[in-house]
């Protein structure tokens, strides 16, 4: 797999932090629960009140469960990431969608194809998931969290107390660990971010 | 959905039945405006009770006043027009029913909120969470479902197509950016 691992991550100018792009994917989830009003959505985090603002208005019901968080205390305490998922105990086909956010970036094939596996079991048949992924260059210097403002710019916030590692992965890297999703959608930014929308068949 | 959240109910329910046995708590009261220390949280008129770090309840709590937890706290909290916090120190399992809530301890259980739920950076939070609206401050530890009061009006904007799998491919191809797909991904 033609992926290439970034151990510590970039620097970039301090101005990165400022990165501010309209969300074409947002923008289709918005569309797909606003037909749906009874979906279930599981976002992983790191949590953020804008997000869970933006989500559970739009949804029946919003899952959060900070994996980011909670990989962070494993990675402290020297514990494998195996040790996180056994918080995602949903039942299968329990969510209409699930935002992974840029958490791909931070863990290993090995542990990202675990999570995929994870995902595939708890979306329900046409389930949508999205993903976020920098480009090389614009990866952040420290770990942040997507912020969804006004009219679907997501905009960085710097998570400092999270120390995770960092893995860069060209599309079609990322795309073959979701091998069981389809692709739906992938758009790339000018700012260096990429994001993708699977679908669950 | 969640497992563990089941044992907690049904250990909320024993709990109840076993009101009887509640031991008796000291309590210290003072007004409302000394310090509910949660910041924003809805102020409404009367006596605030804490239950100090060294007191431990379980059963029900029904009352006219606001509430702060700084001990330990099993079973249900129902005041539906005061506020309840749990404090920094304050660890609670059970149900809470109130007008305004915030936590900055440990909740593991429902909340319903009539107003809003305030969560801070230091709390960890594990349960159900019905509001009207919610803040929860980075950092916090959460996992839990959230249903807040829908937004009445939500720009039409378009949905994600049911696809057949050739559509998906062409969709897939059609909308990486030239510059991506000259880098031969």
């Amino acid at each position: 797999m033609d992926t290439i691992i970034d151990r510590a991550p970039i620097k970039l100018p301090p101005e990165s932090n400022c990165i501010e792009y309209t969300s074409k994917i947002l923008q289709l989830l918005a569309g797909t629960f606003e037909k749906r009003r009874d979906s279930l959505v599981l976002d992983v985090g790191p949590v953020c009140n804008e997000n869970i603002e933006f989500f559970a208005r739009r949804v029946k019901r919003l899952y959060v469960c900070d994996i980011f968080a909670r990989l962070d205390r494993a990675h402290r305490k020297g514990l494998k990431p195996d040790y996180v998922w056994r918080h995602l105990d949903y039942a299968p086909r329990s969510f209409d969608a699930i935002n992974l956010w840029d958490l791909l970036e931070h863990l290993d094939d090995h542990d990202a194809k675990r999570l995929a596996e994870i995902c595939c079991d708890m979306l329900k048949p046409n389930g949508l998931l999205s993903a976020t992924a920098f480009e090389k260059k614009a990866a952040p210097r420290e770990i942040s969290s997507f912020v969804t403002g006004e009219a679907f710019r997501l905009s960085l916030r710097p998570q400092p107390r999270l120390d995770l590692p960092w893995y860069y992965r060209h599309n079609r890297a990322l795309i073959s660990l979701l091998t069981p999703l389809s692709v739906v959608k992938i758009f790339g930014s000018r700012i260096g971010i990429r994001e993708f929308l699977f679908r669950h068949e | 959905m969640f497992k563990q959240n089941r044992k907690t109910e049904n250990d909320l329910k024993k709990n109840v039945e076993n009101d009887s046995r509640t031991e008796p708590a000291t309590v210290s009261k003072t007004t409302a405006g000394d310090s509910f220390s949660h910041g924003a949280i809805h102020s409404s008129e009367g006596e605030k009770t804490i239950i100090g770090e060294k007191i431990t309840i379980e059963g029900s709590i029904r009352g006219t006043g606001n509430l702060v937890i700084e001990g330990t706290m099993k079973g249900i909290v129902d005041m539906e027009k005061h506020n309840f916090a749990v404090g920094s120190k304050g660890r609670v399992e059970g149900e809470i029913r109130a007008h305004d809530v915030a936590i900055s301890g440990l909740l593991h259980g429902k909340v319903r909120a009539l107003g809003k739920v305030e969560i801070t950076k230091d709390a960890d939070f594990y349960g159900e969470i019905k509001a009207n609206s919610i803040s929860i401050e980075d950092g916090a530890y959460f996992k839990g479902q959230i249903e807040l009061d829908r937004e009445p009006h939500v720009k039409k904007m378009p949905a994600v197509k049911q696809m057949t799998e050739t559509e998906s491919k062409r969709s897939q191809v059609a909308s990486i950016t030239p510059v991506e797909a000259g880098k031969g991904k």
